[in-house]
């Protein structure tokens, strides 16, 4: 395994700055961040409320424009990109994985997990599908529709779909938010297994200690700007990191 | 809690309005309607007075029966005498106004309605020469000022006038002011002297009315009563002047009802479709506010108060609907005009007259039907538990409860066996009308009703073929339409109501052109028609006589319509008259009992019944009827025939002889003249020449072939039809407005699904094009509801009908088109809502709560 900090890296910003309104009011969500993210680990991003862990995200993601600064992910500028391009990105190369509501109720869950592919066109491989499937622990329940899914089915269906089409970086947003404590290890084990077998990238934002003990590294926002950025420990040593930063 | 309710209406101006839209239009067409025929009957009733300003007594021909449609005959100018010779009288003078066909410099009509109107002295006359002067001669005429300036004649032009003589030129030497308008109500009038008026119009010794002035001191009610003693045992009406006016407004009103209760139908099913569209954004609102609604009931509000908030909402929305739709009304106004303009009924355009009436019938029509189609709705947001506050998530779909199954049955039964008792039962015409019209409501209710159990198979039907077009935006738009399925009925529902009179006429007047044509290929045995060109209209019976003149025209036979009262019936029996020595060579009647030899002997007083008038009428028959002329008189029934009531042209009533006809009920004018070319003559020079002398006198009738004369009763089936559907089109506008209603407020709901699905790559493309394919399966949905109840319509109504002739042909590439143009429709409707969806702002979306 490759150490995460001289790794190639397969998401990288620069100077990242994002405001919101303008003038006296106006909020400055991230004040220049520069993060290189790891190709093949796993990254925990962490924060206080409105520390500009979920903005820094979103604009990795292409989700959203950057006020100024520039994002690459997997060798493309993609800050700049029309609505059209960075659709194409969010299909093919980075999956996402979110708190709740991940899935659409209409379609069973083998039907959201090739969700992408589907949109793309495209029909998935079926020993990589049979192998996510297995991989996820959801053989029995394929045709089954979200309502009839437990919290913890729905969201390891979510990781499944995140890495069905073999994204560059799966970002999570607080996925275990809404789950119990069996639930979550179930999915961040499934994360983690991402990054050791399947050699993704995952990039997760979390408020939860024990959760970001999954990860390989840890960054740490405090008013828009990187407070920490080293290998993560186990959850004592992050509770401490975040115990530095103050509040 | 009213405050929650109207704050809630201004944070959401677009669906407020949108909303109120459903309602609009219907009030638009009713108060349109009303301020239409209200400013019709306006400036008539100022016409009216206008004409009558120095005229203390009036004396009129009087109808004989109230029912009878004709005009009296006029009255005899040897009465003007006897008026004179009344204490009390001033000056008197008779006069005559009657319908002619002015002409224009280029030969055509001036307008489809003319008159001639002779002049009178003064206190009388109305009309001022401003140029020229009033005509003296018996050549001479003079114009209304506004048809002189529109048509630009100039004095001393020969105007060319046709009446009942024919076509007649005339020296124009003056124009004239209807009192201080330049002509009365926008209609073309030609002044004459009193014997010109009365040769023009074929009323020699005649006179339409008869005017009085009083004696200074004696006031006109005073010398009515005189003047009506003088005149007692005539068939007149004496009223004093302002009484005449008043009398002849109410019937132009009367008239006038007929097209305006049409009008109000439709406007009442625009509001019809718009309450199925107001009761469904309601429940969709009231759903999507559960937690919102719970929120309230958690902190204290009782059911009641919950209640009146939702119906609060429902009644503002109402007010702004009807407030618009006022609004509307008047804009509407001038695309009325234009409508019934285009199907030959010309009518003034003035100021328009709101009457108070108008607004209190717009806001309460409104504002009832806003508020009554919440109530459902409402009812159930006050069902919503408190609880529901705490629950994430949106309530899932409400199954069809039994309940509403039963009611749906009941109310389509029950429907279908009132329209069948408006059908096959013996009511008027208006009543029946009524019937059928509650009982097709309840079946559309029922249908309604029952729809969303049919949702599901029609939408994997019709969204098989797109899944495999689109891929996983035609499998999710199937998926979504089929979401809430009671939700998607009621939208498609409300197309379903348009598409289903649509349907119904369509096949209806189908049904009918091919009746027709049968009925005309059957009877029609000699060459040619001649008829009025408008194919509305009567023609004089110099064209009869004109054409029989013509070299190489064997047979001449006229056809008259008239009516009669029988005592015995409620309604007035039409009368057709025929010529017996002529009608067998160029009209094959069906008999049901007696033959063409029947028609040598029928005598002074023999006529043939037809069995629309009585399917017992027996031969020997006496038959006693009062005609428009005022004569009572009694037939013998010497032959029965078997015409059938409006198919054949001869059908529906009693036939008899034209000699009969001009003599007791003073019918001279033809509604068509048959006629045959002699043995060996050149057919198509034959028809020339006769073109020729109809161009030259008589402009106003035509020469119809066989085919012609189908063609021309297709046209006219065909025009009515077209106005139908333009009327409809507003209910069809209305139930569109529905869907983009529902689909706006569905993503809205389904903003984090959006969101998702955008964010896992999903381009706006497809997005839009989810949006787009669902609203194309629920026009689809409500088209084929909607085909399939305008069958049954057509069925039901063809039943009662087939023993008339009447057989149901099936227009199937109209249909066709139809519900193609439905589900264009649909995607006409996505736009806005597509764009939209494809506009959301992803993170905004993700994040939405």
């Amino acid at each position: 395994m490759l150490h995460p900090m001289t790794a190639p890296t397969i998401v990288s910003t620069t100077d990242l700055h994002r405001r919101y309104g303008e003038g006296p009011a106006a909020v400055d969500a991230l004040a220049g961040v520069s993060v290189d993210i790891a190709r093949g680990a796993f990254t925990a991003i962490m924060g206080a409320s409105g520390s500009g862990k979920s903005t820094l995200m979103h604009l990795m993601a292409g989700l959203d424009k950057p006020t100024a600064g520039s994002v690459r992910l997997d060798g493309a500028e993609i800050a700049g990109l029309d609505d059209k391009h960075l659709t194409e990105l969010r299909r093919d190369r980075v999956g996402f994985v979110f708190q709740a509501f991940n899935l659409l109720p209409v379609l069973t869950a083998e039907e959201n997990l090739v969700l992408p592919l589907t949109i793309a066109g495209r029909k998935p491989d079926a020993a990589w599908l049979e192998s996510l499937i297995d991989a996820v622990g959801l053989g029995d329940r394929r045709t089954h529709r979200p309502s009839e899914l437990s919290g913890g089915q729905q969201q390891r269906v979510a990781v499944a779909r995140a890495l069905v089409s073999r994204p560059a970086v799966v970002f999570a947003d607080e996925p275990t938010g809404n789950l119990d404590s069996n639930a979550s290890a179930e999915v961040l084990v499934l994360l983690r297994r991402a990054v050791d077998e399947f050699e993704q990238t995952v990039v997760m934002v979390t408020h939860d200690a024990s959760a970001a003990a999954y990860a390989d590294r840890l960054i740490v926002l405090a008013d828009g700007r990187v407070a920490h950025d080293g290998p993560a420990g186990g959850a004592d040593d992050i509770l401490d990191v975040m115990k530095a930063i103050g509040p | 809690m009213r405050k929650v309710a109207l704050r809630g209406l201004r944070a959401r101006p677009l669906r407020t309005a949108l909303t109120a839209l459903a309602v609009v239009l219907g009030v638009a067409m009713i108060a349109g309607t009303y301020i239409f025929t209200d400013t019709i009957n306006r400036s008539f009733a100022d016409v009216f007075s206008q004409a009558n300003s120095g005229t203390d007594v009036a004396i009129v021909a009087e109808k004989v029966d109230e029912d009878f449609f004709s005009d009296p005959p006029p009255l005899d100018e040897r009465l003007v005498a006897r008026v004179r010779a009344v204490d009390g009288v001033a000056s008197v003078s008779g006069a005559v106004f009657a319908s002619v066909s002015i002409r224009k410099r280029d030969g055509d009509r001036v307008a489809s309605e003319s008159f001639v109107s002779s002049l009178q002295p003064a206190p009388f006359e109305q009309f001022r020469f401003v140029e020229g002067r009033a005509p003296a001669g018996a050549d001479e005429i003079g114009l209304d000022r506004a048809t002189f300036d529109d048509e630009g004649y100039a004095l001393g032009d020969k105007v060319k006038i046709v009446g009942e003589q024919g076509a007649k030129r005339y020296e124009l030497v003056g124009a004239a002011t209807f009192g201080d308008v330049s002509s009365p109500a926008g209609i073309p009038v030609a002044i004459a002297t009193l014997p010109t008026a009365q040769a023009l119009s074929g009323r020699e010794g005649r006179l339409d009315g008869i005017s009085v002035a009083a004696d200074q001191g004696v006031k006109p009610a005073l010398l009515r009563g005189r003047v009506r003693g003088a005149l007692s045992g005539e068939p007149v009406a004496v009223r004093t002047g302002s009484e005449d006016a008043a009398a002849q407004a109410a019937d132009l009103e009367e008239d006038f009802g007929f097209i305006r209760t049409a009008l109000l139908v439709f406007g009442g099913i625009a509001l019809f479709v718009g309450a199925f569209v107001i009761y469904n954004t309601f429940s969709i609102t009231v759903a999507q506010r559960t937690r919102e609604l719970a929120l309230l009931r958690m902190i204290g509000a009782t059911r009641r108060q919950v209640l009146r908030s939702v119906v609060l909402e429902a009644a503002v929305i109402g007010v702004i609907a009807s407030l618009l739709g006022l609004l509307g009304g008047l804009a509407l106004v001038p695309a009325l005009r234009g409508l019934l303009g285009a199907i030959g009924a010309e009518l003034p355009s003035t100021a328009s007259v709101i009457a108070p009436r108008t607004i209190v019938v717009a806001l309460l029509v409104g504002v009832v039907v806003t508020v009554v189609a919440s109530l459902v709705p409402a009812l159930r947001a006050t069902r919503i538990a408190p609880i529901a506050a705490l629950r994430e998530g949106l309530t899932a779909a409400p199954k069809a409860g039994r309940a509403r199954l039963a009611i749906a049955g009941l109310l389509c039964v029950s429907g279908a066996i009132v329209v069948a008792i408006g059908l096959l039962g013996d009511a008027s015409a208006g009543t029946a009308a009524a019937t059928l019209g509650g009982g097709s409501v309840a079946v559309f209710l029922g249908v309604a009703l029952f729809s969303p159990q049919l949702v599901r198979p029609i939408a994997s039907v019709v969204g098989a073929p797109m899944q495999r077009l689109a891929g996983i935006s035609g499998r999710l738009a199937r998926e979504n339409a089929t979401r809430n399925p009671a939700r998607t009925a009621v939208t498609a529902a409300a197309l379903m109501v348009g598409v289903a009179l649509v349907v119904f006429v369509t096949i209806f007047a189908a049904g009918l052109r091919g009746s027709i044509d049968r009925a005309v290929d059957r009877a029609f045995a000699g060459d040619l028609t001649v008829g009025a060109k408008s194919g509305f209209g009567e023609t004089p019976p110099a064209v009869a006589g004109a054409v029989r003149a013509i070299d190489g025209v064997a047979a001449v036979s006229s056809v008259r319509f008239t009516e009669g009262r029988v005592a015995s019936e409620t309604e007035t029996t039409s009368v057709v008259g025929f010529d017996p020595k002529s009608i067998s060579r160029t009209y094959k009647l069906r008999w049901k009992e007696g033959s063409d030899a029947t028609l040598a002997r029928l005598g002074d007083d023999g006529i043939l019944s037809d069995t629309g008038y009585s399917k017992t009428a027996r031969i020997g028959d006496r038959v006693t009827l009062l005609t428009p002329a005022g004569k009572r008189v009694t037939y013998v029934i010497r032959g029965l025939l078997d015409e059938g009531s409006e198919f054949g042209l001869l059908g529906g009533g009693l036939v008899i002889p034209n000699d009969r006809l001009a003599a007791d009920f003073d019918a001279t004018d033809d509604a068509f003249v048959f006629l045959r070319y002699a043995p060996g003559a050149d057919g198509a020079q034959v028809r020339a020449a006769i073109d020729r002398t109809l161009a030259a006198s008589f402009p106003d009738a035509r020469t119809r072939d066989r085919e012609q004369v189908k063609e021309q009763q297709a046209g006219q089936i065909n025009q009515l039809l077209y106005l139908i559907y333009a009327l409809l089109a507003l209910s069809l506008i209305v139930s569109l407005f529905g869907i983009v209603n529902t689909l706006a407020l569905s993503i809205f709901e389904r903003t984090r699904e959006l969101g998702l699905l955008r964010a896992v790559g999903m381009s706006r493309r497809q997005v839009k094009r989810i949006v787009r394919l669902e609203a194309v399966i629920t026009s689809l949905i409500g088209a084929l509801l909607g085909l399939a109840l305008g069958v049954l319509f057509a069925l039901a109504i063809s039943r009662p009908l087939e023993q008339d002739g009447f057989r149901l042909t099936f227009p199937v590439g109209t249909l066709v088109a139809l519900v193609v143009c439905a589900a264009l429709a649909g995607m006409l409707a996505s736009l806005w809502p597509a764009r939209r969806a494809a506009r959301l702002d992803v993170l905004r979306a993700l994040a939405y709560e």
